[in-house]
């Protein structure tokens, strides 16, 4: 049985037709997998996740969604759409974008409300997602009033109160402090061990180093440079450097200059 | 503090700019009474905006001076009463009336609008005008009226949360797509009177505070452009966030099972 969730069939998109921001992009995510987009800025990591997420479409290749083409066509049947919306969520790089209620009760409950759900469940739900999150406390609050820590929590309490199969996360740790990175990569594992799949974008070697277990890497050409397990990506000091996810520190020694990747995460650093 | 300074060293356009802002930003997060314990804040929204519309209907109708003067009294009773400071309320109402009552009002005490009794003859530039009792009383009359009518309106204002003051009008019948779109246009607005303060500052630490006038309109003209660009790429996101999250056009709102829950 194919347990495969998204299919990338060399998939090429352009903005405006002549900004390419995808080319040629193939991948296979299967379901309960934790997938990790790494790249330099710029690369199409975001991009690609919007088309995962169906908010953008190819114009050339094919991406399938649970077995069915990912298409403009299949979103306008309203049950098509439903049906994938209660399936696939997206946390947005940026919270004030995704927050766009009057409180943070609404931007919470706005998921489960417009996917059909029934008013008690989608209070269950408000619940639950409020509770996972602990931001029980901010339901009445504004959300331009929270801080960046609190609004990246609401967003992802808005997309989790969906309970989506697959969650989708466009840099879930940036500007974060590190107890609420911990928080946030706790809730990740815990999803996943819930069977949720879990596809990320990020510049966090650590999130990556924690949570994925398959890794695939982007370029300024913005397609895939490489893929493998975690450790094989992670450890390769050369080829980090060379697509710009770690750089070199020089320092000095007795009036001598060190050179070396400067990297925090594996505990190694050398 | 930050926004003193600059508003007081700036230039003109940024003193603008800047005062603009800090009246945005005021208006969209002055919640400090709505959140008090007091008599109007105990109130649902929905009865609350009904009493008070109900209030300034009366005090429309109303032509007794002493009658329009005892609703007034009522709307500062229920001032106190929700731990308004009176002094703040008066500063806030009270600066409106010479606005809007100056140009209604004063033409309405000559015997051109008000024909009857002439208590007193000026000469206004070489222009005879002839003051009457009639119009007097419809000049207070009027400024009595305008007076409780915008006082009440900031009272509900005052003692209501924006959010809650914007979903109570979903009672009275206006369409829930309006409301909708009222509230995101007023949550961004907030976002986007900070865009144009950093953009304020991000300029005056390059540039200095004295920037030349041409420059500055310069400045201006092209951080107009910027932020309607970047308004419409932020429409567009905001626009794409709803999609992900099941929005197909038809509004939907969430129904609260209780109020403390």
């Amino acid at each position: 049985m194919n347990n495969n969730i998204f299919e990338l069939n060399n998939v090429h998109l352009s903005y405006l037709g002549r900004h390419p921001a995808l080319c040629g992009v193939d991948m296979t995510i299967g379901s309960g997998e934790k997938i990790a987009i790494i790249g330099a800025n710029g690369t199409g990591k975001s991009t690609l996740l919007h088309l995962l997420d169906g908010l953008v479409f190819p114009h050339q290749g094919q991406v399938k969604a649970f077995g069915q083409v990912l298409n403009e066509e299949f979103l306008r049947d309203e049950e098509n759409s439903r049906a994938f919306r209660r399936k696939v969520g997206l946390v947005l790089q940026n919270a004030d974008i995704q927050l766009f209620c009057p409180t943070v009760r609404e931007d919470i409950a706005f998921g489960p409300l417009h996917l059909g759900f029934e008013q008690d469940e989608v209070q269950q739900r408000l619940k639950r997602a409020s509770a996972s999150l602990g931001v029980e406390h901010l339901l009445d609050r504004v959300p331009y009033q929270l801080s960046v820590g609190e609004k990246r929590k609401v967003a992802i309490a808005s997309v989790l109160a969906i309970e989506p199969e697959v969650i989708i996360l466009d840099e879930p740790t940036a500007g974060l402090d590190p107890a609420t990175i911990r928080q946030v990569i706790d809730l990740i594992l815990e999803a996943n061990q819930r069977g949720k799949t879990i596809i990320m974008a990020t510049h966090d070697l650590h999130l990556v180093e924690a949570v994925a277990d398959k890794v695939y890497v982007f370029s300024q050409e913005k397609k895939i440079v490489r893929s493998g397990a975690m450790e094989e990506i992670l450890y390769d000091m050369t080829f980090l450097q060379e697509h710009n996810l770690i750089h070199a520190h020089n320092h000095q020694h007795h009036h001598q200059v060190h050179s070396h990747p400067h990297q925090h995460f594996g505990h190694r650093h050398e | 503090m930050i926004r003193t300074s600059s508003l007081r060293n700036g230039s003109f356009i940024e003193r603008s700019l800047l005062a603009a802002v800090s009246f945005i930003k005021e208006a969209t997060l002055f919640e400090e009474y709505a959140s008090r314990q007091g008599f109007m804040q105990g109130l649902a929204p929905g009865i609350k905006i009904l009493t008070i519309f109900l209030l300034i209907l009366t005090a429309v109708i109303l032509k007794d001076l002493a009658l329009i003067g005892l609703l007034y009294g009522l709307c500062l009773a229920l001032a106190l009463f929700s731990e308004i400071p009176i002094t703040f309320f008066l500063l806030r109402t009270l600066i409106f009336i010479p606005l809007f009552s100056l140009f209604i009002a004063i033409p309405a005490i000559f015997s051109s609008v008000s024909p009857g009794q002439v208590l007193r003859q000026i000469h206004i530039f070489g222009i005879t005008g002839m003051i009457t009792s009639q119009g007097c009383q419809s000049a207070a009359l009027l400024v009595a009226r305008i007076t409780t009518t915008v006082s009440l309106a900031v009272l509900v204002s005052l003692t209501t949360k924006h959010a809650e003051l914007l979903k109570s009008l979903r009672h009275f019948g206006v369409p829930q797509i309006f409301v909708m779109t009222v509230s995101m246009c007023y949550r961004y607005l907030y976002l986007f009177a900070v865009m144009v303060e950093n953009i304020c500052g991000a300029i005056k630490s390059r540039v200095g505070i004295v920037i030349p006038h041409k420059r500055g309109q310069k400045f201006v003209a092209w951080n107009i452009a910027n932020i309607w660009s970047r308004t419409n790429q932020m429409s567009e996101e905001v626009y794409r966030a709803m999609l992900s999250r099941g929005y197909t056009g038809e509004p939907r709102s969430l129904q609260r099972i209780k109020k403390n829950e």
